[in-house]
């Protein structure tokens, strides 16, 4: 099948404007946090040639609190996932490898998928009040159980996905050969989903290293905020510090998108809650 | 590992005792304001040893940040700054800590007499009368901000009047189509009319000089007045000679055109006068000139804008916030944060030679804050403000006509009054 | 054993059903006690549903989400399936292609906020400076500044960042589709747009659905990005429910309305997917 020249040039410009729309305004942020205020408002805009600075990142995370919110969102994002891996983990192994009575399995898979379609605001309010009397509020652990709960139906409808892959002789044999169930899961199960339980995590890193809304609320104090709030927080104040919040918006996105590049296999299935395989 | 853990949890912050110095937190608004804040503590901690932790938000976040705290008690900050109309709210709540028992326990008398009445009303509550709950940080009451060299290029006189503003900045408009250097227009007026506080706050004096009110004797909503009605008539008219989208107008683009010269008028806020005599920001330096509001059919009468401090009820550390707080709002202090670019709240500080000597404008501002007006004192201020900002953000966009905007507002604001 | 083999897959689901139930499920209950409880007494009331009605800021703020929701979803799929019909064909650095569009909607959404925030800067933004740099007065493209364009902007910046998705999973659902049908389609002569119509439409139909009911779910709660951007203004132009939520409940301190107002998001929210979920099934069933 042959296509004509002109068809092919076409198709090739339009996938070169569709990239250059995807990635110009990012790159146009970068640019403003390595740039002096003078190159930063100046027209014609400065794209390429300017004088490059790292002033703002050391303004932003030397002197001001960035480096503290980078800190928080690390230990959050890591820990939320970590539990969330876990516990998700066993569950939709029990829901992929065992018939449980009345369909139970069915009912459970689904109203634990429709926990993930509350919108954040629905649950917020409710949360915040919980959190007040348990006196969680402004610490790092409200954000980590409440992350843990989102990201829960996820890890269990990928990895439920990813179990029912598995051939079930496989896990027989290893039986026969003496193992028990969690033995099985363990040295034969585990194994084979590990690229999936994987992608799962670094999903999850990524649904709670981007959150915002919660934290917004759940946190007071330097200490325990992350960096989304730590951003939000310098926009709309008098002056704003472009600058400074470039650089912290650029540290924000890069572990995201070398993650996101790193699953790019399991990108569809896991932002489909495993509704498409990719 | 599991210690590691729990520590990294654990970093609730605000009470951790660092050797046996105390620790304080305190809540503050970022900008010039919590600037010299942010200064003062330092020196504090150098002198006392106690640690003073600022966490500073925009001022659009830190009344939610401050009420969130304060309804859940949760003690994460010490020491809370706030803007004046938030009190009646906090302090109604009972979310502030009394401060007489603690200056009784001081064997003090209470707040001296050099604060600046105005000011110090704005800290009782009830209004001027009642329990004192904070102290006055920062005395803003707002100035007319215009260019005197503009003016002198076009003979035009300091403007007494809101119809000598509007006839002045028709002309410079006009006559100013490339004024400012490099060839751009410079515009005669400008304003913040994004929704919320401000919109409201670059209204109010137009609103009241116009003789408006906004309740009345009964506490009924009344902004949707004939003098109501022509004030926002007049806004718009004003709104004419503004930059494009002035609409969505906040501090900082307000700020920006004054500070790059390509506006001519303005009402704003004294803690900004510092700023135009900064080279690194200022292209006008020494070209502004400041006086009081404008009048009409009333005499000009100035909003009120002070910060406050107060000590939350569920603070921590009540009597080394109460230490910090009376240290903070001393004549000393307030000399030191007044160099910095904040007015004070002490007529004692206003007077002070080197002080007037540095910024010419104070006894201006001394005037202008002696005579000022509060916002109405109403717990529910912030939804009334945000009400009443949205439609006359609406109208200066054009969406809505000064009539239907006044009338929706008194529609909402009496539905928030009536409220249980 | 079998006594394990019982209990086993129930102790597994244990602690999930447990913290969900603790912090999905429960919320929500507290929440209706909370929606229940108007003003500061704490008597029993409805009062706070019956505002919701004669609320003109709640019900316009309902109504930019709907419409917000509609705009940005058709302009969305639209561009992202002609991306996913365009990328599906046999192209020199697909795979290159593919990489870099997913990078908008991997960002945190506040980071989104930011981006846009300087690009439709009006005095120095990337946008009105190149227009500037061609020649094109830029005066009255104030962007986030007046009502009508304000609400494009956030649509804009929405399709930005999820267009990508959507040709994600319209691409997989594409690539998915045996090749016979189109074979047979050639034999019997006939034409793209029939082949496209017959055969590429009806197969892609689930991948499609899901892509809906996902993107309908995410629109319908719209926060970050707007809270950044535009933070409901000017006026009352971007306000979207979640925001106002959020104002009702942290700026005003009204929890009890608040959560009235998020119920009736969620059920909106929920009457929306049940009909996606149900075109599913049908689907499937098929």
């Amino acid at each position: 099948m042959k296509t004509p020249l002109a068809g092919k040039l076409l198709r090739y410009a339009l996938a070169i404007l569709a990239v250059a729309a995807a990635v110009l305004p990012v790159y146009w942020m970068m640019t403003i946090s390595l740039k002096t205020e003078i190159d930063q408002f100046s027209v014609p805009p400065k794209w390429l040639v300017f004088n490059p600075t790292l002033a703002h990142y050391r303004d932003a995370f030397a002197t001001r609190s960035f480096g503290q919110y980078l800190v928080t969102s690390i230990v959050v994002s890591v820990l939320a996932t970590l539990s969330a891996v876990v516990l998700g983990t066993l569950a939709a192994y029990a829901l992929s490898h065992f018939r449980l009575p009345y369909r139970l399995d069915k009912h459970f898979a689904l109203w634990i998928l429709s926990t993930r379609m509350f919108p954040p605001i629905v649950t917020i309010v409710p949360l915040f009040l919980m959190m007040r009397d348990v006196r969680l509020l402004n610490t790092r652990l409200s954000l980590i159980i409440v992350y843990t709960a989102f990201n829960l139906p996820f890890v269990v409808w990928m990895m439920r996905g990813f179990f029912s892959e598995i051939p079930r002789e496989l896990e027989e044999a290893a039986r026969v050969d003496g193992d028990s169930r969690l033995g099985a899961l363990r040295r034969v199960v585990l194994p084979l989903v590990a690229p999936g339980l994987a992608a799962t995590a670094v999903f999850c890193l990524i649904i709670s290293w981007n959150e915002f809304l919660f934290a917004l609320v759940l946190t007071q104090t330097d200490a325990a905020m992350t960096l989304p709030v730590g951003i939000a927080g310098r926009v709309t104040q008098y002056e704003i510090k472009w600058g400074v919040m470039s650089a912290a918006a650029t540290v924000a996105m890069m572990p995201i998108l070398v993650f996101a590049l790193a699953v790019q296999r399991y990108l569809v299935r896991g932002l489909s809650l495993g509704a498409v395989k990719g | 590992m599991g210690v590691m853990v729990v520590s990294l949890l654990s970093s609730s912050c605000g009470q951790q005792q660092q050797g046996d110095g105390k620790q304080l937190t305190l809540a503050v608004n970022a900008g010039v304001e919590g600037d010299a804040l942010k200064q003062a503590a330092r020196d504090y901690e150098a002198q006392t040893g106690v640690r003073v932790q600022i966490v500073e938000f925009p001022y659009s976040n830190l009344f939610d940040k401050e009420l969130v705290d304060l309804t859940a008690g949760t003690g994460a900050y010490d020491l809370i700054m706030l803007d004046d109309p938030w009190f009646p709210r906090f302090a109604g709540e009972g979310f502030l800590t009394d401060l007489t028992p603690l200056y009784q326990k001081k064997n003090l008398p209470g707040p001296d007499d050099d604060f600046v009445p105005t000011s110090l009303a704005l800290c009782r509550h009830p209004y001027q009368t009642g329990t004192l709950y904070a102290l006055p940080y920062l005395g803003n009451s707002q100035l007319f901000f215009y260019r005197k060299d503009i003016f002198e290029k076009h003979s035009l006189k300091e403007p007494a009047t809101w119809d000598d503003v509007l006839s002045s900045a028709r002309i410079i408009t006009e006559r100013e189509a490339t004024g400012v250097p490099g060839g751009g227009k410079l515009y005669g007026y400008v304003m913040r009319a994004a929704q919320g506080n401000a919109a409201v706050a670059d209204f109010m004096p137009i609103f009241w000089a116009f003789g408006a009110e906004m309740f009345d004797q009964q506490g009924r909503p009344t902004v949707n007045s004939a003098e109501g009605i022509n004030a926002l008539r007049f806004m718009l008219e004003l709104g004419k000679s503004a930059p494009p989208g002035y609409s969505s107008f906040n501090a900082d683009e307000v700020s920006a055109h004054l500070l790059q010269g390509t506006a001519a008028m303005s009402i704003n806020w004294p803690a900004w006068i510092a700023a135009f005599g900064d080279p690194s920001k200022s292209k006008v330096i020494g070209k502004m000139a400041f006086t009081t509001m404008p009048g009409a059919q009333k005499p000009g009468q100035a909003e009120i804008g002070n910060w406050l401090i107060a000590i939350p009820r569920s603070a921590r550390n009540v009597d080394a916030a109460f230490d910090f707080l009376v240290w903070v709002t001393n004549a000393e202090q307030l000399k030191r944060s007044a160099m910095r670019g904040n007015p004070p709240t002490r007529r004692s500080v206003f007077n002070d030679p080197e002080l007037v000597a540095k910024f010419p404008t104070y006894p201006v501002q001394l005037r202008s804050l002696e005579t000022s007006r509060p916002r109405p004192r109403t717990p529910r201020w912030n939804e009334i403000e945000n009400a009443f900002g949205i439609f006359l953000s609406k109208a200066n966009s054009g969406e809505l006509s000064p009539e239907d905007a006044m009338n929706q507002a008194n529609a909402e604001i009496l539905k928030i009054v009536e409220r249980k | 054993m079998t006594g394990t083999e019982r209990t086993l897959p129930f102790l597994l689901l244990a602690p999930t059903l447990i913290v969900l139930l603790a912090l999905s499920i429960y919320p929500l209950v507290y929440a209706v006690r909370v929606s229940l409880q108007a003003g500061t007494g704490a008597r029993w009331s409805l009062e706070n549903f019956s505002r919701l009605f004669s609320d003109s800021f709640f019900l316009s703020a309902m109504l930019h989400t709907l419409v917000y929701a509609l705009l940005a979803l058709t302009c969305e799929l639209l561009l992202g399936l002609g991306l996913a019909l365009l990328l599906n064909q046999e192209m020199r650095a697909r795979s290159l292609f593919r990489a870099t569009l997913l990078v908008p909607m991997m960002l945190p959404p506040v980071v989104v906020g930011v981006v846009w925030r300087l690009a439709l800067n009006p005095n120095f933004g990337a946008i009105n400076g190149t227009l500037k740099s061609f020649g094109i007065n830029t005066e009255s493209l104030t962007w986030t500044a007046s009502p009508r364009l304000a609400f494009l902007s956030v649509v804009a910046v929405d399709v930005w960042q999820w267009t990508p998705f959507v040709f994600l999973i319209l691409l997989a659902g594409l690539q998915a589709i045996p090749q016979e049908p189109y074979e047979a389609a050639r034999m019997d002569g006939s034409s793209a747009w029939q082949t496209f119509r017959f055969i590429t439409l009806p197969l892609l139909k689930p991948a499609i659905l899901i892509v809906l009911l996902l993107r309908t779910m995410d629109l319908l709660r719209v926060f970050d990005q707007i809270f950044i951007l535009t933070e409901g203004g000017p006026g009352f132009a971007t306000e979207t429910v979640s925001l106002y939520i959020y104002r009702a409940a942290f700026r005003f301190g009204n929890f009890g309305y608040a959560a009235a107002m998020s119920f009736v998001l969620l059920l909106v929210t929920n009457a929306i997917s049940l009909v996606y979920i149900r075109l599913l099934q049908k689907q499937e069933s098929r």
